[in-house]
């Protein structure tokens, strides 16, 4: 056996595959998961049909929306089900009892780490391939091409990798299961919902005579929601995570960031026009028509390609973190040991 | 094959081990004795590079456990005083499992666990789930696995705790059998008696200090210097009394229902000089035995010592 092959390949994941998918657990996932991601396709299907009835929307906006609902909900259910996959991965060992006999074997405690972390996400790639007959619905009705489905899945897949790393690190610190659930699906909630929370409260301030619609905080592109929206859409996402200063909508004149006042109104794109006293010209921003990343760190990237390279980052620290932390004797110590006190008489 | 020198393990300002030391040769099963919390399982962890002295040092078959830990686990086989098994696995995938773990070859490893079933005494039992075993039978699957990758010394932390007489005389039988095949043993308990029969030699430790080390008889020997015995007398049991007690070898003379035991210094030979001045007195002596039970209240003299 080469390297690469026993690196991908240990005795724990062999394990792991047998002893996860022998339990009823395993099919009882899969089934709720189909059953759940199904009947939203199926809810969804029906709202469409029944209010875009006589709308003019073409059956490609139609698919769309669809494929927008499915692709959210589906990252919504990994991260309810990835940290109870990971949470147990060290944690479990050490209540059963089995983590020393593991480590007294020649196995690295990476080895360990990266068995856990490749049977939990085989398993995800399990969930993601069999949800693909439901996603092939979308295509009745087009709208979406094969490469947004792809990154789509890339990203649904880096969310889903990165909520395990990050189960699988609380599961080596935590002693217990129970804490390193609880943690793992508090961070799942923060790297979700919690950076979205934060573009909308600290948004990026632009002023109002910049000519191209900023992006919000690099932050929220961790959330996989707005790249996902970005990918199904085709579009950016506009009036989140930005706010324009010194503009006052419809509105009297306020001042600008140069002292002159201006009167802004919103503009039918999306974004404000505002029109200056002093040079009488009007200084707008129209709607970014393109999905590349505008303004900030990640400017002419991709929106998915920032989220993967940010959830990829996370999964190394998280991972190498783990790796770190799980040695019963450790080489590096984060902090150097005090002296041992003398033995009491 | 193993030596400890000086090791020491101190948690918070408790010393779990203070400066234990002992060797043990090869091919021989050292019995390690000691009351709960003496510091038997820590020495063990140790042994088996899994954890860190505070200071001292330990070497396995000449490899230094804080320094070569990689060489020290294929050396060693670690039996800890906890099961530890998985749910969902037979037996035999449970031993395949750990035979992998030791990187033991795809090939030889169907015959690696087969060996090691009929070692233990459980082909019979290869497909049965593991957890789903009695006590007893887990024990030997756990011996078992020490045993996957053939090492040259096995650590067994408390091997026959929780087990009935039957399983334990199997036990011994097996770890027999081991010796045999050329093992170094360190077998610990907290049952000084269940070690004696087994073991060629025995350490004896209490409250992280080592008491005791040496060949078993040397160490019963030295333990068990002041002896006893138990006396019955047809009549007179009170002037038999007042011979035994002004005698210089004898320590302490009590009437205990009847019998009169007394403790005495000395040799068999002291022994007989205590019968001859009972009968040259007329006592009538109608039973004459030396104690042998000993060893349990020399242990527990040995280990009680310094508890005040």
């Amino acid at each position: 056996m080469n390297v690469a092959t026993r690196a991908l390949w240990n005795p724990i994941v062999a394990k792991e595959y047998r002893t996860r998918m022998r339990t009823w657990r395993s099919p009882l996932a899969i089934t709720i998961y189909i059953v759940l991601l199904g009947g939203i396709g199926w809810a969804v299907f029906s709202a469409l049909i029944v209010t875009s009835t006589g709308f003019g929307q073409g059956p490609g906006s139609l698919g769309q929306m669809l494929f927008t609902f499915l692709i959210l909900f589906q990252v919504a259910l990994l991260a309810f089900i990835t940290p109870a996959l990971t949470a147990g991965a060290i944690s479990g060992e050490r209540e059963r009892q089995t983590l020393d006999l593991l480590f007294v074997t020649p196995i690295a405690p990476f080895s360990i780490i990266w068995g856990k972390l490749l049977a939990s996400l085989s398993f995800v790639v399990l969930l993601l391939v069999i949800s693909v007959p439901i996603f092939s619905l979308v295509f009745l009705f087009g709208g979406i091409e094969l490469d947004q489905v792809v990154s789509a899945f890339l990203v649904t897949g880096v969310t889903a990798m990165t909520l395990g790393f990050i189960g699988v690190a609380f599961s080596t610190v935590l002693r217990r299961t129970l804490a390193a659930t609880v943690a793992s699906y508090g961070a799942a909630f923060v790297l979700l919902a919690g950076t979205l929370l934060y573009g909308a409260l600290f948004p990026t301030e632009v002023d109002s005579n910049v000519t191209t619609q900023p992006a919000p905080p690099a932050i929220t592109l961790v959330s996989p929601v707005i790249p996902l929206l970005t990918i199904a859409t085709n579009l950016p996402v506009s009036g989140y995570g930005v706010r324009i200063k010194n503009v006052n909508p419809g509105g009297p004149a306020i001042l600008n960031s140069s002292g002159t006042p201006q009167y802004c109104a919103p503009a039918p794109t999306g974004g404000v026009m505002c029109t200056s006293q002093s040079s009488s010209s009007s200084s707008f921003f129209a709607q970014n028509s393109a999905t590349a990343i505008p303004t900030g760190l990640f400017t002419g990237w991709q929106y998915w390609q920032a989220s993967v390279v940010m959830q990829l980052m996370i999964s190394l620290v998280a991972l190498l973190f783990s790796a770190l932390m799980l040695p019963p004797v450790r080489r590096f110590r984060l902090l150097r040991r005090r002296a041992p006190a003398a033995p009491p008489a | 094959m193993i030596a400890v020198e000086e090791l020491t393990k101190v948690y918070g300002n408790r010393a779990a081990l203070d400066r234990v030391s002992f060797e043990v040769p090869a091919r021989e099963i050292f019995g390690f004795v000691g009351p709960n919390g003496a510091g038997k399982t820590t020495t063990l962890r140790i042994l088996a590079a899994l954890l860190e002295p505070t200071g001292g040092k330990a070497f396995i078959d000449g490899s230094d456990v804080t320094k070569d830990r990689e060489k020290v686990h294929t050396r060693i086989g670690y039996m800890p005083d906890f099961f530890g098994v998985y749910d969902q696995l037979t037996v035999g995938e449970y031993l395949d499992f750990y035979a992998a773990c030791y990187r033991q070859p795809k090939q030889r490893r169907s015959k690696i666990v087969d060996d090691l079933l009929a070692l233990v005494g459980m082909t019979e039992r290869k497909n049965q789930q593991v957890d789903s075993l009695s006590r007893g039978l887990k024990q030997r699957v756990c011996l078992a696995r020490a045993l996957v990758h053939d090492p040259a010394v096995l650590l067994l932390d408390e091997p026959a705790s929780g087990l009935d007489p039957r399983a334990r005389v199997e036990l011994r039988e097996i770890l027999r059998e081991l010796q045999g095949m050329g093992k170094t043993i360190i077998i610990s308990s907290h049952i000084l008696p269940e070690l004696t029969e087994l073991c060629s030699m025995i350490g004896i430790i209490d409250n992280g200090r080592m008491r005791a080390t040496g060949p078993v008889r040397e160490v019963i020997a030295r333990l068990t210097s002041g002896r006893r015995l138990h006396i019955k007398v047809l009549e007179d049991k009170e002037a038999a009394l007042e011979i035994l007690t002004p005698l210089p070898s004898v320590r302490h003379v009590e009437s205990v229902n009847g019998t009169i035991e007394a403790e005495y210094d000395g040799d068999e030979r002291t022994a007989s000089d205590i019968l001859l001045a009972l009968t040259q007195a007329g006592i009538r002596v109608s039973s004459f035995a030396p104690v042998d039970g000993g060893l349990e209240d020399a242990f527990l003299k040995a280990t009680s010592e310094e508890v005040g």
